[in-house]
């Protein structure tokens, strides 16, 4: 079924011998692999291992060049120390909090929205949708001056809400969803309604505990839009006390010095959240970020 | 399921998702176009004053503005291009068939999952024009070293670098899954009529692949046209505005300098330029069918 076959095709026709041009050709193909493997690995092989080095031999090792670079040979937790000692942990245990708020709620205010669209017709329904769709195509960025003086405004800045809130609608979620619950067989909707079902009791106890891809694909979207945000929390929660992970990795950069290895100790921190929830759902992130653009 | 009579049960399974897109995302658009034709007044706590296109002109008129577009200009017609060829390339190479290129792949993919924060303090320690882990292997290798962020001539093209190290890998995403799709009879047929993997590419995959890789060079320039956060750590727009894309510059005015009419005037260029790109995309896709 895949186009992977296309290789295969091409160098199986002769079977059994050895062909030294195809040696070499297949040689070829696993040095492209290896060095473009190398060129992604390269940041993320430094970052852990400066991470677990001192101070000055970060600078050390980095120029001149010394394969110690990659290698944490004189291991320490210095920087893990300092940057727990600033409070990251609370920033790590704040943001994931946040990020699981904006899943839970979010999650729900985006599915009910796709299920409206999927489910029913009515007047108005035309005009809705083309609004989601709409707001799908304004990058949040371009709107932000008046998002910003809106909070500023009901004295929202430096509260946890200001940091929600605004993420709980995502037209893209919208969207996806409705397009996952038209595939929804109708008896089984129908059946339930026939029992004197609500409709509510219908999303909750009928769609919703079949939805298990599309609840996954849209809990790591949400989540990845809280853990990544920068810019917003920046604007409005800036205080110490509200301090999310992406913000308080730049607290290592200070005036007259910055930390690498307290700004790398960091910064991995902040990745391995993400990597960890990515790799078993590989899959369900890839077809809900691709299913969307096909429609 | 056509309900016949009126119910209100549509509305409220919509109406949270609604509201909220309303206010946090509606209005501020339409908010932003009208800041743009106001002024503030010179009274405190007065209204603002209705200046028509007085902004637009004031905007139009100043030479960094211009000088913001022009490096936006460079940097999109660079950086879009290059991502999208670039990430196809990391498409049909991590779909080769060979031992292991499952391990190859999830490594590919690594870089989706790093935020582009992380990404961009990483790669900044690295590229450090004194102590930097590039110049240290450039040093070693006998290679002249680079001043990177800290000249003009090259801080552009390194944030280029910087960003694309998470942007390849990210649009190569969307390219994997749709090469996987491409049904093997096209291929086999194409091959039994004598293709070579040239004409293979050029003629069947890339003919296949157009309405995706259409999308993906849209999404990729409206992505970035909006870029903020390396700017921001790396260079906040210098050295001598040559990394200054119009969204930092639309930052650095509203929310340093306070001046949010000229802030929300740029923010209503770019917002018009999106609208153009995305206009340019539809006619492109309806030409095919």
């Amino acid at each position: 079924m895949t186009s992977n076959e296309l290789f295969k095709i091409n160098t199986s026709n002769k079977k059994g011998r050895i062909n030294p041009k195809k040696l070499l050709y297949s040689g070829a193909k696993y040095i492209v692999l290896v060095l473009i493997a190398i060129l992604v690995l390269l940041p993320l092989l430094w970052g852990i291992a400066a991470s677990f080095t001192p101070l000055e031999k970060t600078y050390e090792y980095a120029y001149p060049f010394s394969w110690k670079a990659f290698i944490p040979v004189d291991f320490t937790l210095d920087a893990y120390e300092a940057i727990f000692e600033r409070g990251f942990g609370n920033s790590l245990l704040n943001t994931f909090l946040l990020g699981i708020i904006t899943v839970v709620i979010g999650g729900l205010i985006c599915t009910s929205a796709g299920f409206a669209f999927s489910r029913f017709d009515f007047p108005g329904k035309k005009l809705l949708f083309f609004i989601v769709l709409l707001t799908f195509t304004i990058p949040g960025d371009l709107t932000v001056i008046p998002r910003f003086i809106m909070i500023k405004d009901w004295g929202w800045i430096n509260t946890w809400q200001a940091l929600v809130v605004p993420l709980l609608a995502n037209s893209f979620i919208i969207f996806m969803s409705s397009q996952f619950f038209k595939e929804f067989p109708q008896e089984l909707v129908d059946a339930a309604r026939v029992d004197g079902a609500s409709w509510l009791r219908v999303y909750f106890s009928v769609v919703l505990p079949v939805s298990k891809p599309l609840l996954i694909s849209l809990g790591l979207i949400l989540f990845l839009s809280q853990w990544d945000s920068y810019f917003w929390p920046l604007l409005v929660a800036p205080d110490q006390q509200f301090r999310v992970v992406q913000l308080a990795i730049t607290e290592s950069v200070q005036e007259y010095q910055t930390f690498w290895n307290e700004l790398l100790a960091g910064s991995m921190l902040a990745a391995i959240i993400p990597i960890l929830l990515l790799i078993p759902f590989q899959k369900y992130f890839i077809n809900a970020v691709v299913g969307g653009v096909k429609e | 399921m056509k309900t016949q009579k009126f119910s209100p049960t549509p509305y409220l399974f919509l109406a949270p998702a609604i509201i909220l897109l309303f206010i946090f995302n509606l209005f501020p658009a339409v908010a932003t176009f009208q800041q743009s034709l106001f002024a503030e007044s010179a009274r405190r706590g007065a209204d603002p004053i209705f200046v028509r296109f007085e902004n637009f002109m004031r905007i139009f008129q100043d030479p960094v503005f211009w000088k913001s577009a022009k490096v936006t200009l460079l940097f999109s017609l660079i950086t879009n291009p290059m991502q999208t060829v670039l990430a196809l390339g990391l498409a049909l190479i991590a779909t080769q068939k060979v031992k292991g290129i499952g391990i190859f792949r999830s490594i590919y993919l690594l870089p989706v999952a790093v935020s582009i924060n992380v990404a961009v303090v990483v790669w900044g320690l690295m590229v450090d024009t004194n102590a930097g882990l590039i110049n240290g292997m450039l040093n070693q290798i006998g290679l002249p070293e680079q001043a990177f962020l800290t000249s003009p001539d090259q801080a552009l093209y390194t944030i280029i670098m910087i960003i694309s190290w998470k942007g390849i890998p990210y649009w190569a995403l969307f390219f994997i899954a749709a090469v996987q799709g491409i049904p093997v009879s096209a291929i086999e047929a194409a091959l039994i009529d004598g293709a070579n993997k040239w004409q293979l590419l050029t003629r069947i995959i890339i003919p296949i692949l157009r309405p995706i890789i259409l999308f993906v060079l849209v999404a990729d320039t409206i992505i970035n046209f909006t870029l903020f956060v390396p700017i921001q750590l790396l260079t906040q727009g210098g050295p001598q505005l040559s990394s200054n894309l119009v969204m930092y510059e639309t930052y650095r005015r509203g929310f340093i300098y306070g001046d949010l009419g000229s802030s929300s005037v740029m923010l209503t260029i770019m917002f018009i330029v999106i609208l153009i790109v995305i206009g340019i995309q539809n006619l492109l896709l309806r030409e095919r069918n």
